[in-house]
C-alpha cells in the first residue's frame, strides 16, 4: 500500500467519527498548550536577560578578594581576606594581554547602613554612600540629572544627590536646585562613638529613586578609611571588587584562568550566564512536565479512542485482510490515525499557546506600564524551533499510544474477525 | 495444463474445549481452471472451512492444499498476502462492504492494497462497475443501494486485480429471489466468458444446480460429487453480460 493511500485512509477514517476525534484530540491539545506556553515563557525570559547581560557585555570579568571561613569571633562582622587587591594588582592585571585598555575598574563597598548621614542646610537625614554604577544594571533605565551634572570628575570633592535621599531630607528639587555649587555635610557616626563631618560641593541632583549620596573613589576611600580607622585603607584591606574588561569575549575565559590562579574570586557573566541557563533548563523540565502529564493522560485517551474504534471495525479489518491487506497494512493505518489525533491536538495546541502568549504578553506590558517600570519586550516567544517540536512530539505522542490497538488489529485473524458482528 | 486447485487427504482439526472436531477429515478434490463448482453441504459439513482454507485465511492440519502451484498449508504469511491479494477475489454473504466508501473506492481497495497508481485503479473501477451494470451508481455508497446492488459491487471488487479464483460464500444468502439470479448470472457469466474459476458455497440446491459440478459434503468428508449437465441459466439482461 502507499504511503498516500495510507495517509488518505487514515484521514477518512478519522473524520467518520467526527466528535470523537476532535475530543479525543482536545486532551493532546490541553498537554501541548501547557508545554507551548510554559517553554515559550522560558524562551522569551531567557532571550530577555540575555539582552540584559549583553548590554552590559559578556566580556566583563568581576574580581572579588578572596575570603576566610568565618570563626567564633569573626562570624558577626565581614570575615578576613586571605588575600587583598592592591593598586600594584591593579597594575598588572590592565598589563595583560587579554585585557582591554582602561579595561581595569577598581570599587570599594561604602554601605555603612545607618553610619552615614548628609546635612544639608537645616535638614539631616541618614542616607547611603555610593559610587558610579560600572555598568547598566539589567531591567533599568539610566539615571538623568534633574539638576545640576550627575557626572562627578574623578578627583573628587562633589557629590551627587539621588531622590531617594532628598526625600529623606524632606526637600524637593526645587528646594535644593539653588544649592548646586554650594557646600554640604556628610556625617559619618562611628559605632564606636566618634562623629566627623566631611563637606562636598553639591554637584546635581540625579533621577536614581536610591536613598544615596554619590561620591568618586577617592572621596570613598577617604571616608571608608575614616570609618574604618585604616589610613593605608587600600594596601591594607585593598579594593571590594574589581571589573576587568576584556579585549573580546573570546578572551574572557582567559582573564578569568589568569587572576583566578593567582588567587582570587573570579566570574564572568559568561559563567554566570551559563549558570543561569542552566537554572532556565531546569525550569523549563520543569514547567513541561505538567504539560507532560496531561500528554500522558491524552495518549490514554487515544489508545481507548483506537481500541473503540478497531472494536467497532473489527470486520472491516477483516474483509481488508481477506482481500489482501497485510498486517503491517492494518498496523500502519491505525498507527497513522492515533498519529493524526496527536497532530491535530498539536497544532491545535500550539495555535492556542502562540494565542494564549501573545496575550499574555499584552497583559504583562499593561501591567509594566501601569508600574512604570522600565522594561520591554516579549515574555512569550514562540520560535519555529519549538513549533515544529511541539507538533512533531504531539504526533510521537499519537503513534506511542497508537502502537498497541493497531498491533492488536494487525494480529487479528481474519476468520475471527469477518465473523465479527 | 495443471489443475488450478487440488486437495490431497485434507484435514482440519479444531478443538472444542477437550473435544477435537473434525471440520475436513480428509477431502482429495481437484478443481480445473474455468470451472463454477458449488460446495453443498448442512451446516457443520466443512463446506466453510474448505473454502478458508482455499482462501489461505486458515491452515490445514493435515494433508495438502494447492492452489495454482501454491501450498496453502506451508506458504509464508507474505505469500498468502500475495495470495489473497493478486490471484484471489472473495464474495461474502453479507458483502462486508467499506461503509464510508462509495462503489467505485470499494471496487479500488484491492488495486490499493496492491499499490496501484490512483487515475488507474479508478478508471478499472468504472470499468468494473459498468460490468456489473452500475456504472451509474459508482458514487453511491453502500446505504444507498440495494442488497443485490451491493452485493454487485462485490463482485466488480472481488475481480479488480483479475484473479484466477473467486470464491463466494452465500453470495445470494441475503438477498431476494431475483436479485439472487441476477448475481448468479453474473458469476455464471464470470466463468463462461472470462475463464476464471469460481468455488461457491451454499446449502441451496437451487444455487448449486447453476453450477458445472457440485460437491456435496457431510461431516468433513465428500459425499459424492455430481457433475450438472445442464446447468441452470440465470436470467440477466442482455447489457450486463459480462465479456
Amino acid at each position: 500500500m502507499k504511503w498516500g493511500d495510507l495517509i488518505s485512509s487514515a484521514a477518512s477514517n478519522l473524520t467518520r467519527r467526527k466528535v470523537r476525534t476532535l475530543l479525543t484530540s482536545v486532551g493532546v491539545v490541553v498537554g501541548i498548550l501547557t508545554i507551548v506556553t510554559m517553554v515559550s515563557l522560558g524562551i522569551g525570559v531567557r532571550v530577555e536577560i540575555n539582552k540584559q547581560f549583553e548590554a552590559i557585555g559578556l566580556e566583563r570579568v568581576f574580581v572579588t578578594p578572596p575570603e576566610g571561613q568565618q570563626n567564633f569571633f569573626t562570624q558577626f562582622g565581614r570575615p578576613e581576606r586571605t588575600k587583598v587587591i592592591t593598586p600594584a594588582d591593579i597594575t598588572r592585571w590592565q598589563s595583560l594581554p587579554d585585557v582591554a585598555p582602561n579595561g581595569v575598574q577598581a570599587d570599594i563597598d561604602v554601605s555603612f547602613g545607618v553610619g552615614s548621614g548628609v546635612e544639608i542646610g537645616d535638614h539631616s537625614a541618614g542616607v547611603g554612600l555610593t559610587g558610579k554604577a560600572n555598568f547598566q544594571a539589567p531591567f533599568q533605565v539610566a539615571p538623568t540629572a534633574l539638576a545640576g551634572t550627575i557626572d562627578i570628575p574623578p578627583a573628587g570633592g562633589s557629590a551627587v544627590l539621588y531622590t531617594g535621599a532628598l526625600k529623606n531630607l524632606k526637600l524637593t528639587v526645587d528646594d535644593v536646585k539653588p544649592l548646586i555649587g554650594q557646600t554640604f555635610n556628610i556625617i559619618l557616626r562611628n559605632p564606636q562613638g566618634p562623629t566627623k563631618s566631611f563637606p562636598f560641593v553639591l554637584q546635581g541632583i540625579s533621577s536614581d529613586t536610591r536613598q544615596r549620596v554619590e561620591l568618586a573613589l577617592p572621596d570613598r576611600i577617604k571616608l571608608k578609611s575614616w570609618w574604618l580607622n585604616e589610613p593605608d585603607l587600600i594596601n591594607k584591606v585593598g579594593y571590594d571588587n574589581v571589573q576587568v574588561r576584556a579585549k573580546d569575549v573570546a578572551s574572557a575565559a582567559t582573564v578569568v584562568t589568569e587572576i583566578k590562579a593567582e588567587g582570587y574570586d573570579v566570574q564572568s557573566l559568561e559563567t554566570i550566564l551559563t549558570l543561569a541557563d542552566q537554572v532556565f533548563a531546569v525550569i523549563n523540565i520543569m514547567l513541561s512536565s505538567v504539560g507532560g502529564l496531561a500528554l500522558l493522560v491524552a495518549s490514554l485517551g487515544i489508545v481507548n479512542t483506537m481500541i473503540m474504534s478497531i472494536y467497532e471495525r473489527t470486520r472491516e479489518i477483516g474483509t481488508l485482510k481477506a482481500i489482501g491487506a497485510s498486517r503491517g497494512d492494518i498496523r500502519l493505518m491505525f498507527m497513522l490515525e492515533a498519529g493524526m489525533i496527536g497532530v491535530i491536538g498539536g497544532i491545535t495546541g500550539l495555535l492556542g499557546g502562540f494565542v494564549l502568549g501573545k496575550i499574555l504578553n499584552r497583559v504583562i506590558q499593561y501591567y509594566i506600564d501601569s508600574r512604570h517600570l522600565p522594561i520591554r519586550g516579549s515574555f512569550f516567544v514562540v520560535t519555529p524551533t519549538l513549533a515544529l517540536a511541539a507538533v512533531a512530539f504531539a504526533m510521537l505522542v499519537g503513534i506511542v499510544a497508537g502502537l498497541y490497538p493497531a498491533n492488536r488489529a494487525a494480529k487479528l485473524d481474519p476468520l475471527l474477525a469477518l465473523r465479527h458482528e | 495444463m495443471a489443475p488450478l486447485i487440488h486437495t490431497h487427504a485434507l484435514e482440519k482439526l479444531y478443538m472444542m474445549g477437550k473435544e477435537p472436531v473434525h471440520a475436513l477429515a480428509g477431502v482429495d478434490l481437484t478443481i480445473e481452471r474455468g470451472e463454477f463448482v458449488a460446495l453443498v453441504g448442512p451446516s457443520g459439513s466443512g463446506k466453510s472451512t474448505l473454502m478458508n482454507l482455499l482462501g489461505g485465511l486458515d491452515r490445514p492440519t493435515g494433508g495438502e492444499v494447492w492452489v495454482d502451484e501454491l501450498e496453502i498449508g506451508k506458504a509464508s504469511d507474505k505469500q498468502l498476502v500475495n495470495y489473497r491479494r493478486d490471484k484471489l477475489g472473495f464474495i461474502f454473504q453479507s458483502f462486508n462492504l467499506l461503509q464510508m466508501r462509495t462503489a467505485a473506492e470499494n471496487v479500488e481497495v484491492p488495486l490499493m492494497l496492491a499499490g496501484v497508481a490512483k487515475h488507474t485503479r479508478h478508471e478499472r473501477a468504472l470499468a468494473l462497475l459498468q460490468q456489473v451494470g452500475l456504472g451509474k451508481r459508482a458514487d453511491h455508497k453502500p446505504n444507498e443501494l440495494s442488497g443485490g446492488e451491493q452485493q454487485r459491487v462485490a463482485v466488480a471488487r472481488s475481480l479488480a486485480n483479475n484473479p484466477r479464483l473467486v470464491l463466494a460464500d452465500e453470495p445470494t444468502g441475503n438477498l431476494d429471489s431475483k436479485s439472487g439470479r441476477e448475481i448468479l448470472a453474473l458469476l455464471q457469466s464470470m466463468t463462461r466468458h472470462q475463464g476464471r474459476t469460481l468455488v461457491l458455497v451454499t446449502h441451496d440446491p437451487g444455487v448449486a444446480s447453476h453450477a458445472d459440478r457440485i460437491v456435496y459434503l457431510m461431516d468433513g468428508q465428500i459425499q459424492r460429487i455430481e457433475t450438472v449437465a445442464h446447468p441452470a441459466n440465470g436470467q440477466v439482461p442482455a447489457e450486463e453480460i459480462l465479456v
